[in-house]
């Protein structure tokens, strides 16, 4: 590909006009070279420091084989990810692609909408809902939720299987990595929603995960404050997919069911993304009943 | 007149000042344009396309961008501060943007040694 091979990540170029300029690796080729032929001549005469000099400026420069970093771009500007909407315009779904550490990444960013948990099948026809996807696991034995969860102020499972914790109280949202949440507690009695799942980043570190398999990674985050879903264009562990999230700026994110759970997702334009295999408790397999979903509808 | 920089699909136009690009990004075969009234706008050409048109079209006028590796394309009056060993680049006017943006540090290295002249 031309764009590729035309320049790479450790080098500069100037634009506009000075199309001709030599890369800077030749320069330094050049230079090395007209530098070893000096050398030689002040090798002659000064014969005391003969190998000494020779042998240290015969090394390769070492930054030029120094590891490239991938550039990022941070948009501190507005400190958010997503761009500003009037309240007055219904809800949607903002959705960017970007690409962090070659993981292709889908963003969901909500727009006037409110977060919920729902359990059971989704309706599609709902038009007030923009997002949905699965949240908290199933259990394979019992088919019971794994970890605590509240639905609507009532809790419908208990226990701590996964650190991880996203609630919705009141209109505010929380994703955050903590054993014990008073969280919970307050949606039961506000009326609000918390669940459990595998945490990926706290604070903006890394969270390690015993999982180590390769799948379609999905995740709600919390970057300074502005809350949005990801998803992975391509499988990956764990262990990359909450490094990539690091790497965009993350503070607190939490794992969503990944691999071919179903869910979508409604742009401004009021087009619908689906992700996941809609048909896959069909057949042989019948979809718990326990199976559980994070909803954004409309405000 | 100041040369403009056009940038033109089969659908649409841009058509911008020199002076008023402050980077330019690269997002897969997508670029991503700040402008220096904080716009940002999403172009359907990947970097070096849009590289080899400030080539073409500004001629001199476009001396003042830099190609930064494979992902950035920088206005370079508007750098402000970088920081090597952080990996970061701050291009501003110091009045009313500040974007940050991230490059290898040979990258850094060397723009620093560019504007040291």
């Amino acid at each position: 590909m031309q764009e590729i091979d035309d320049i790479r990540d450790d080098e500069i170029r100037i634009l506009g006009g000075r199309k001709s300029r030599l890369p800077r690796s030749m320069w330094v080729i050049i230079l090395s070279i007209l530098g070893l032929a000096a050398l030689g001549v002040i090798i002659l005469a000064v014969v005391n420091y003969r190998e000494s000099e020779a042998e240290q400026l015969k090394e390769p420069e070492p930054s030029y084989f120094e590891p490239v970093v991938e550039p990022k771009q941070e948009i501190t500007h507005s400190q958010w990810i997503g761009r500003q909407v009037d309240s007055d315009l219904q809800g949607f779904m903002e959705i960017k692609d970007t690409t962090i550490n070659d993981i292709p990444i889908r963003l969901y960013i909500p727009h006037n909408a409110e977060m919920s948990l729902h359990i059971g099948r989704m309706d599609k026809s709902d038009k007030s809902i923009i997002y949905a996807a699965q949240a908290a696991d199933v259990r394979a034995d019992n088919g019971g939720i794994v970890g605590a969860f509240v639905l609507k102020g009532e809790p419908r499972a208990w226990g701590l299987s996964k650190k991880g914790y996203c609630a919705s109280i009141g209109g505010k949202v929380y994703v955050g990595v903590a054993e014990n949440s008073p969280l919970f507690e307050q949606a039961t009695e506000e009326g609000g929603y918390f669940f459990r799942q595998y945490p990926l980043v706290a604070d903006g570190e890394l969270v390690e995960n015993e999982p180590k398999g390769k799948s379609i990674r999905r995740g709600i985050c919390d970057r300074q404050g502005e809350i949005f879903m990801v998803e992975t264009g391509t499988i990956e562990s764990f262990h990359d997919f909450a490094q990539a999230l690091v790497d965009l700026g993350v503070n607190q994110a939490v794992y969503l069911v990944g691999s071919s759970a179903y869910g979508w997702a409604v742009d401004e334009n009021n087009i619908t993304y689906e992700f996941g295999e809609d048909n896959y408790y069909t057949g042989r397999y019948r979809m718990p009943k326990n199976t559980s979903y994070i909803v954004w509808r409309m405000k | 007149m100041k040369r403009h920089l056009v940038i033109s699909t089969s659908i649409e136009l841009v058509r911008i000042a020199p002076d008023k690009i402050v980077y330019i990004a690269s997002d897969g075969n997508y670029s991503t344009l700040m402008q220096a009234d904080n716009e940002v706008r999403m172009l359907s050409h990947q970097l070096g396309e849009i590289a080899r048109m400030i080539d073409n079209q500004l001629g001199k006028d476009g001396e003042n961008f830099m190609r930064l590796g494979r992902s950035l394309i920088i206005n370079s009056s508007y750098v402000y501060y970088i920081n090597i060993p952080q990996q970061k680049l701050i291009l501003s006017d110091a009045t009313s943007f500040s974007h940050t943006v991230s490059a290898s540090k040979e990258v850094l290295k060397q723009l620093k040694e560019q504007l040291e002249g």
